[in-house]
């Protein structure tokens, strides 16, 4: 080996670039710095008045906006942390954002403490209709800077608020003990006191999968349910459900899918989880044991999903479901060499059958995931896109 | 010729370099270029994102795969994050000792895009390692690799 002077290396870098690259020439975003460009991570939900929320992540802050017309305007941003902190907001991490039965406004996101794959779980309330919030806590007890994230909020039918995460402490403890870990540990805290401090969290269950979204859900008992994607013996990402209990119980999370894909690594598509009044557990999954697939099933935990519908294939990805009645919605981004299309499929018996896939929008340009919400037994899909927010109305046929 | 100085300095530029790793922009015009044949041996594309923890592993097991076969091996790193963190982008690049091979990053804010048009069949899952020979024929695989794996993309 000859080794060149720092200044040969210096020249001869660009040209390896451009000779091995062409691509690199095109005139697309250049060297400029688009760090201020806002992230597609956002989150939206109704309140109990119809009025529409929305959190996204600007320049450090969750900013929440309200619209008072579904979506067609929206009031000026409050920031919900006033000091600015580096806020995870692309691809499955977003903020969060839920409303109580009372009026509150729940906002959930997770702060990078410091660079690397680290994480706190934060949380604010406000209580006089988004115009302030609460100063900003970290609802993990464990000041561990380690990887946390991929994090969920749900209200619990007593009003409790319940915060579950996937947590790196478990897998850093026994790579410094020199010991196999697959994979991180899913847990969870709550909140008796309407966020004003949460119970030390609750390890469920070692072993999920380290960057897919959680999902939670609300049972017809009030409580919340979670469903996630763990890392079984083989690594196998498949998904396990549990209920969250907040009393005391024992949890028992059981293996709710059973794909038996094996990969070491990161998917970055988490499921989707809607409860029916009857219990009955609505879920979207993706998974690539004979290609890429995004799936519906209705969980029946330790067996295999029931009324198993494969939604998309190639160029599917980021499905969610809702249920009100015996209508059962689900939604899913598919893109193509163009762009992306949002399609949606219908069931009008509970997800035994769904009506032809149709979409109802479109875009050229990046788009998040889409996010399906109720409003008086309607439904509608957020769809945050580089173009802008999005809220499309769902139109029976 | 011109080819052949180009591997050269590849082999140059992996193994001495010690700058920060530059970031250059990858579009969904710019895929066909990535993807086309190479001269010569084989070119890998190993992509990778911020949120991967099994990205670093498989990147570092390719540079040493390519430290070994020089004359025969093309690595270049794609991160499929937006350019917009190319700062954070190139601190992950550098701390993986990945200083000198040519590294890109998505112009998009949101992958799926440009994933589906470097392969169809992807689910976006991360690492992805894309191995193209000069016959144009492709190996494409998902998850950290395994030894046996590597064997099996060693021209």
């Amino acid at each position: 080996m000859t080794y060149q002077s720092p200044i040969a290396l210096r020249l001869l870098v660009p040209l390896l670039c451009l000779a091995l690259l062409p691509l690199i020439a095109s005139a697309h975003v250049g060297h400029m710095d688009m760090a201020d460009e806002p992230a597609l991570g956002a989150s939206a939900a109704f309140d109990a008045n119809g009025r529409l929320w929305l959190a996204t992540v600007r320049d450090g802050h969750v900013l929440l906006r309200h619209s008072e017309d579904l979506g067609r305007s929206f009031s000026q941003p409050v920031q919900v942390n006033p000091v600015a902190e580096t806020i995870y907001a692309s691809g499955e991490n977003r903020p969060k954002v839920a409303t109580g039965p009372a009026g509150q406004i729940d906002v959930q996101w997770t702060e990078q403490p410091t660079p690397g794959w680290t994480g706190y779980i934060r949380f604010a309330r406000s209580t006089d209709g988004g115009r302030h919030f609460s100063a900003p806590i970290t609802v993990n007890h464990d000041p561990a800077k380690v990887t946390r994230g991929f994090d969920s909020l749900a209200i619990a039918g007593n009003g409790d608020v319940v915060v579950a995460w996937i947590d790196g402490r478990d897998a850093a403890q026994a790579k410094s003990a020199g010991k196999p870990y697959a994979g991180f540990a899913f847990y969870y805290t709550w909140s008796t006191d309407g966020g004003e401090t949460f119970a030390p969290e609750r390890k469920l269950v070692d072993h999920s999968c380290e960057c897919c979204r959680t999902a939670l859900a609300r049972q017809p008992d009030g409580k919340v349910a979670a469903f996630f994607r763990g890392v079984y013996e083989g690594n196998i990402r498949d998904h396990a459900f549990a209920v969250l209990h907040t009393d005391g119980q024992a949890n028992h999370p059981e293996r709710a899918t059973f794909s038996n894909w094996r990969v070491a690594a990161c998917p970055d598509q988490g499921p989707g989880l809607a409860i029916g009044a009857h219990g009955v557990r609505h879920a979207v999954w993706f998974e690539a044991s004979h290609g890429p697939a995004i799936w519906y099933g209705q969980l029946d935990p330790g067996h295999a999903p029931r009324h198993a519908l494969k939604l998309g294939g190639a160029g599917a990805s980021h499905a969610d479901v809702a249920v009100a009645g015996k209508t059962v919605w689900v939604a899913w981004n598919q893109v193509s060499a163009k762009g992306y299309s949002l399609i949606l499929r219908v069931s009008h018996d509970g997800g035994a059958h769904f009506g032809e896939a149709r979409t109802i929008a479109s875009s050229k340009l990046a788009v998040g995931s889409p996010q399906l919400l109720e409003r008086a037994d309607a439904a509608y899909v957020a769809w945050n896109t580089a173009d802008g927010f999005r809220l499309i109305a769902i139109k029976e046929r | 010729m011109r080819r052949l100085l180009t591997i050269l300095l590849l082999t140059v530029a992996a193994t001495a370099f010690a700058g920060a790793s530059a970031i250059e922009p990858l579009g969904p015009g710019d895929v066909a270029a990535l993807l086309k044949p190479p001269a010569r041996g084989e070119r890998i594309i190993m992509l990778w994102s911020l949120d991967c923890v099994y990205c670093e592993p498989n990147m570092q097991a390719l540079a040493k795969l390519q430290h070994a076969h020089p004359r025969h091996i093309q690595l270049v790193t794609v991160a499929t994050d937006s350019i917009a963190q190319r700062t954070r982008i190139a601190a992950r690049l550098d701390a993986a000792g990945m200083q000198g091979y040519p590294a890109c990053a998505y112009t998009e804010l949101s992958p799926a895009r440009i994933n589906f048009l470097i392969d169809p069949n992807w689910g976006g899952e991360l690492p992805r390692t894309i191995v193209i020979r000069t016959d144009g024929s492709r190996t494409a695989l998902s998850g950290e690799l395994t030894d046996k794996q590597l064997a099996q993309i060693t021209p």
